[in-house]
């Protein structure tokens, strides 16, 4: 199994370090996977573990691709920042997915939509300190599915708004 | 003396006529107008760079481009980015639909990321000054190209809006303006949305939450 780790455009070093703790790999090995996959944008890589396995887990990063598409439909659990644009992706392509807030920024609505959609079953809300704990829980936990895009009720509103309904 | 008090008489009833205007505008912001299935109407939708651009070319994905045609998409300056995503939305409906009639068009960022406070004034008039041009310039067309504005976020939206006001000030076209705030806002609205909220024609939010704020606000679930 593979997972994903992807900070988008911001700097996460805190996410970034614990991915790459010995404690993190052996639990993510115990857990079946044997690949990992970072996308670490502007955070810094502290270890040189290009191509490197370690407990087990074979460690691919990299800093930016054009499009992360691939990489979601890739992997069997998206760990990632708490970006709303990744959340809603990851989410329609029915991949399990850990969403962890960098809680050293201090606008928190973000950690406020992940939250709300750990409460309804879709996700796991989590922070880097219990990302051990939400690793155990995604594998356990019934995921809701989330609702695919549904573009008609948008284009209602607009039709009613200009008079063509 | 006269001179004064003609100066005087004229400032009290030019005033007069402006409260009168901005009166008549926001009574007049509620009435629609019937169009037929077959009318077309123009569309300009403000993509606002990162998550704001992906949702607001989520919204407009879903539309009838023969319907909702021209388009235009108001773009910060340097937002290769939201340019790109705008053309790829096109090039995709255009295979469907066999034509493509949309232009993108720049404006200065109001405030960028990060940028002082105290340093905005000038940066907020270059932004509204470009805008004023561009929404006159719609209005002037032979075909009204704006009918209806998309906005949801960020600081540039209020130049936009100001702008289109102005239209309405001085009895030109001006787009209804509808606002739709991020997915991303479950039990607040943001900051632009809640300056922008008295003046838009329609406010949609997509969190049961955040219509607790009050106001005239609408939510019909998730739309992106």
């Amino acid at each position: 199994m593979q997972a994903f780790v992807t900070v988008g455009s911001t700097k996460f070093d805190d996410l970034i370090d614990t991915v790459a703790s010995e404690d993190f790999l052996t639990r993510l090995s115990a857990n079946g996977y044997t690949r990992l996959v970072v996308q670490y944008g502007k955070s810094k890589l502290r270890l040189p573990f290009q191509g490197e396995t370690s407990h087990g887990v074979e460690i691919i990063a990299w800093q930016f691709k054009p499009s992360l598409s691939e990489e979601y439909l890739a992997a069997d659990l998206v760990i990632s920042h708490a970006g709303s644009g990744t959340i809603l992706e990851v989410l329609r392509l029915n991949k399990r997915l850990i969403v962890v807030a960098n809680e050293t920024l201090l606008d928190n609505h973000q950690r406020e939509l992940a939250d709300a959609l750990s409460t309804q079953g879709h996700l796991v809300s989590s922070t880097v300190s219990s990302l051990p704990q939400a690793l155990e829980s995604i594998a356990t936990m019934k995921v809701v599915p989330f609702p695919p895009f549904d573009g008609s009720k948008f284009a209602r509103i607009l039709d009613e708004e200009m008079g063509f309904i | 003396m006269s001179l004064l008090s003609t100066i005087t008489t004229l400032i009290v009833a030019f005033s007069t006529v402006c409260v009168l205007r901005i009166l008549f505008i926001f009574k007049r912001g509620h009435c629609r107008s019937k169009r037929a299935a077959s009318d077309t109407c123009g569309l300009a939708v403000f993509l606002g760079s990162g998550g704001h651009t992906t949702e607001a070319l989520a919204l407009v994905s879903a539309l009838d481009f023969s319907r909702y045609n021209p388009r235009t998409y108001i773009i910060s300056d340097g937002d290769n980015l939201s340019a790109q995503k705008a053309h790829e939305l096109e090039e995709r409906k255009s295979e469907r639909n066999r034509e493509s009639n949309y232009t993108i068009i720049y404006v200065p960022r109001a405030r960028r990321v990060h940028q002082p406070l105290w340093t905005t004034p000038p940066t907020v008039l270059a932004s509204l000054v470009t805008c004023v041009k561009h929404a006159i310039h719609a209005a002037l067309q032979p075909e009204p190209v704006w009918d209806i504005l998309i906005l949801n976020g960020p600081g540039t939206c209020f130049s936009i809006c100001t702008a289109v006001y102005l239209n309405r000030f001085l009895g030109l076209a001006s787009p209804r303006i509808l606002y739709i705030e991020s997915f991303a806002r479950v039990r607040s609205l943001s900051l632009s949305g809640r300056l922008l909220r008295p003046f838009v024609d329609r406010f949609i939010v997509q969190w049961p939450e955040v219509l607790q704020e009050g106001g005239r606000s609408q939510y019909f679930g998730c739309l992106v």
